[in-house]
C-alpha cells in the first residue's frame, strides 16, 4: 500500500507518515497540492492521499478537485487531515470529492479507524 | 448591541482545545497545567490570522527552553538528535495552526484561516488581549492569546444541517 | 512525591472491582489501575493512587468505591468499532426483521455496556438510513454500569477527538451539529435512545423483549460462571428469533450452548436455539 502525505508542515508530514508506516504503508511527502500533483503525474499513484487544507501554492481543496477531474486517478482514496473543522467546511470537502475527513488534532488510533472504514488497512495488521 | 466575543472565546474553552492538542500531538501523557498570571511570557511565538465576520489572531508563545522540548516531543526525536531552528519554527507554526483552526470553528459564520507565521516576540495587535490563557508544560511557561475585536460579530446563520 | 501502588493496595482494588462489577483485573494490570485512578486521586486532592486506596480503606465510602469501579470498567469506544456487527445489521438483520414483523411493529435493540453512547448512536444512524420510518418504530435501550457514561449517552455530545474515532465523515455531517467545541447528535436520533444504569452481573430489571442485542467486549472481563449467567439472562430478554452480537474475541461456544452461531461477514452473530 502506498500513501502520499500532503502538508506544508514537516512536523505533520512526519507524524502522519510514521502512523501510516506503522500500518505497513510506503509513504511519500509533498509540501503542497502542486507538489503532490507532480508526484501523481510522474506515475506514482498511491492508494491513499492524506491532505491538509491550508497550504501555500495549491491548497488541499484545489488538489482534491484536480485529482477527481482526472479519471486515471480514480483509484486514489482522498482523506482530508486538517484543522478546518466547521460543519460547512467538511460538507465542502466531501462535495469536492474527498472520501474521508480527519480533524486535527487526532490520535494514531483515529487514522487506524478511518483506514479500517475505508478498507485500507493492509491485511495482517490488527485494527 | 453585540455580545462580547469572550462569550464565544473564553479561557475555559481555549484551555479545553489546547488540552486536546497537547494530548494528541505532544503526547498521550502530556498535560497543560494552569500557569501563573504574571508578566507576559517572552519567547518565540507563532500565530495565525482569522478573517471573516470577526478578525483577529491566535498566538502561541513559549519560553525559549520550552520550544526545544516541545519540538522534541512533537517530532518524537531521539535524545541524540539535534533540534534545528527550522524544526522549532515548523512545530510552533503547526501548533498555532491547529489551535487557530479550532478557535475559528467556534466563531459564527464562515471565516478563513491564514497560513501560520513565526516571530521572536509576542505580537501585540491590540492593547488588551481578547482572551489569554497562561499555561505550564513540564515547567515551561507558555501562553495562548487571542487578539482582535472584543465585540462578537452579528451573524445569522442560514445553514440548516440535514 | 507520590508512592507507587503496592501489591496489597492493588489486590484490594481488584477485589472491590470484582465484587461490584464481576470484572476480573488480571495481575500485572497495576499500570492500568494507576493510569485510570490518577485523575480521581487528583480530584480528591490526594498525591497519588496509593494515597487514594489508603484513604478509602481506612475510611470506607461507597461513593468513592463506586467512582473507582467506574474509572476501571469503562473503555474507550470508537463508532464503527469492528465494522462487521454493523454491516450485518443492515445487510442481514434488518431485511429479516422486515420480513418477520408487521410493517409498523416496534423494533427493540439493546446496546449493553454502551459506554459514552457511540454504539447506540451508530445503530440509530444506520437504521435511520436503512429502515423506512425508523424514527417512529426503533427503540434503542443503552445501558452501562457507569452513571457518568449513562449521562454522557443521554447528552449525545462528543468531543472532536471522539468524532474522529471511526465515524464516517458523511454520517458526521448528516447527523451532527457543532455546539461550541463539541458535536451533538440530531434530536431525532437522541429520541430513539433511552439510557439507564445497569449492572450486567446483577439481576436485570424489566427489559425487552429485544430483537437485537449488542453485548460487545464486556464478557471478556467476566469469569466463566458469570459469563454463563449473563448470557442466560440476556436470552430471557430476547425474542426467540433475535440476534446477539458479541465482541470479536468473544463467543458463546463452550460457555452457554443454548445459542446457535451464524457466520456473518468475517464475524458471527448468535441466535437462541429452539426449545431453550
Amino acid at each position: 500500500m502506498r500513501a502520499l502525505v500532503i502538508d506544508d508542515s514537516r512536523a505533520m508530514r512526519r507524524i502522519v507518515a510514521s502512523i501510516l508506516e506503522g500500518f505497513g504503508y510506503e509513504t511519500r511527502p509533498a509540501g503542497h497540492g502542486r507538489e503532490a500533483l507532480d508526484v501523481l503525474e510522474e506515475g506514482w499513484v498511491p492508494d491513499l492521499a492524506c491532505i491538509d487544507w491550508n497550504m501555500p501554492v495549491m491548497d488541499g481543496l484545489q488538489f482534491v478537485s484536480a485529482v477527481r477531474a482526472n479519471p486515471a486517478w480514480r483509484s486514489v482514496t482522498l482523506m482530508m487531515v486538517t484543522t478546518e473543522s466547521e460543519h460547512g467546511q467538511i460538507v465542502k470537502a466531501l462535495a469536492a470529492g474527498a472520501h474521508e475527513y480527519v480533524i486535527k488534532p487526532f490520535t494514531a488510533d483515529a487514522i487506524g479507524d478511518k483506514l479500517a472504514l475505508l478498507g485500507l488497512l493492509p491485511t495482517g495488521v490488527p485494527a | 448591541m453585540s455580545a462580547p466575543i469572550t462569550h464565544l472565546l473564553d479561557g475555559e474553552t481555549v484551555t479545553a482545545v489546547a488540552g486536546e492538542v497537547w494530548s494528541a500531538l505532544v503526547g498521550e501523557e502530556e498535560f497543560l497545567v494552569p500557569g501563573h498570571d504574571g508578566p507576559v511570557v517572552l519567547g518565540p511565538s507563532a500565530w495565525v490570522t482569522v478573517t471573516g465576520p470577526w478578525n483577529g489572531l491566535v498566538v502561541l508563545t513559549c519560553d525559549e527552553a520550552g520550544t526545544a522540548d516541545l519540538t522534541r516531543s512533537v517530532l518524537q526525536m531521539r535524545a541524540d538528535e539535534e533540534v534545528t531552528a527550522e524544526d522549532v519554527d515548523d512545530v510552533l507554526r503547526e501548533l498555532a495552526n491547529i489551535l487557530g483552526g479550532n478557535v475559528k470553528s467556534l466563531l459564527p459564520g464562515p471565516s478563513a484561516l491564514g497560513l501560520p507565521e513565526t516571530g521572536v516576540a509576542p505580537l501585540r495587535a491590540a492593547d488588551v488581549d481578547t482572551c489569554r490563557v497562561a499555561a505550564s508544560w513540564r515547567g515551561h511557561d507558555l501562553a495562548i492569546t487571542i487578539q482582535g475585536a472584543t465585540e462578537a460579530p452579528v451573524f445569522t446563520t442560514t445553514e440548516v444541517p440535514q | 512525591m507520590t508512592t507507587a501502588l503496592a501489591t496489597p493496595g492493588f489486590d484490594w482494588v481488584c477485589q472491590l472491582v470484582r465484587r461490584e462489577s464481576a470484572i476480573v483485573l488480571a495481575p500485572g494490570k497495576e499500570y492500568l489501575v494507576e493510569a485510570r485512578l490518577m485523575p480521581l486521586a487528583r480530584q480528591m486532592g490526594l498525591a497519588g493512587v496509593a494515597e487514594l486506596v489508603d484513604r478509602v480503606r481506612s475510611r470506607p465510602d461507597p461513593a468513592t468505591n463506586r467512582r473507582i469501579v467506574e474509572a476501571l470498567t469503562t473503555n474507550e469506544t470508537s463508532w464503527f468499532r469492528d465494522g462487521d456487527p454493523f454491516t450485518t445489521l443492515t445487510s442481514t438483520v434488518v431485511p429479516a426483521l422486515q420480513a418477520a414483523r408487521r410493517p409498523n411493529e416496534q423494533i427493540n435493540i439493546w446496546s449493553a455496556a454502551c459506554s459514552s453512547g457511540q454504539e447506540a448512536y451508530t445503530i440509530g444512524m444506520l437504521l435511520a438510513d436503512a429502515l423506512p420510518g425508523a424514527a417512529g418504530r426503533v427503540r434503542i435501550t443503552a445501558t452501562d454500569l457507569s452513571r457518568d457514561m449513562v449521562a454522557r449517552t443521554r447528552a449525545g455530545r462528543f468531543s472532536q477527538l471522539e468524532v474522529n474515532r471511526g465515524l464516517p465523515a458523511p454520517m458526521l455531517v448528516r447527523h451532527f451539529t457543532r455546539v461550541g467545541t463539541e458535536w451533538e447528535i440530531a434530536p431525532a436520533l437522541r429520541q430513539m435512545v433511552t439510557a439507564s444504569e445497569l449492572n450486567l452481573a446483577g439481576p436485570f430489571p424489566r427489559l425487552g423483549p429485544f430483537d437485537v442485542v449488542y453485548l460487545r467486549n464486556v464478557l471478556i472481563y467476566f469469569d466463566p460462571p458469570t459469563k454463563r449467567e449473563v448470557l442466560r439472562k440476556v436470552r430471557q430478554v430476547m425474542r426467540p428469533d433475535g440476534w446477539l452480537f458479541l465482541g470479536a474475541a468473544e463467543t458463546t461456544l463452550g460457555v452457554d450452548d443454548t445459542w446457535e452461531r451464524v457466520p456473518c461477514g468475517r464475524g458471527s452473530a448468535y441466535r437462541p436455539t429452539k426449545g431453550n
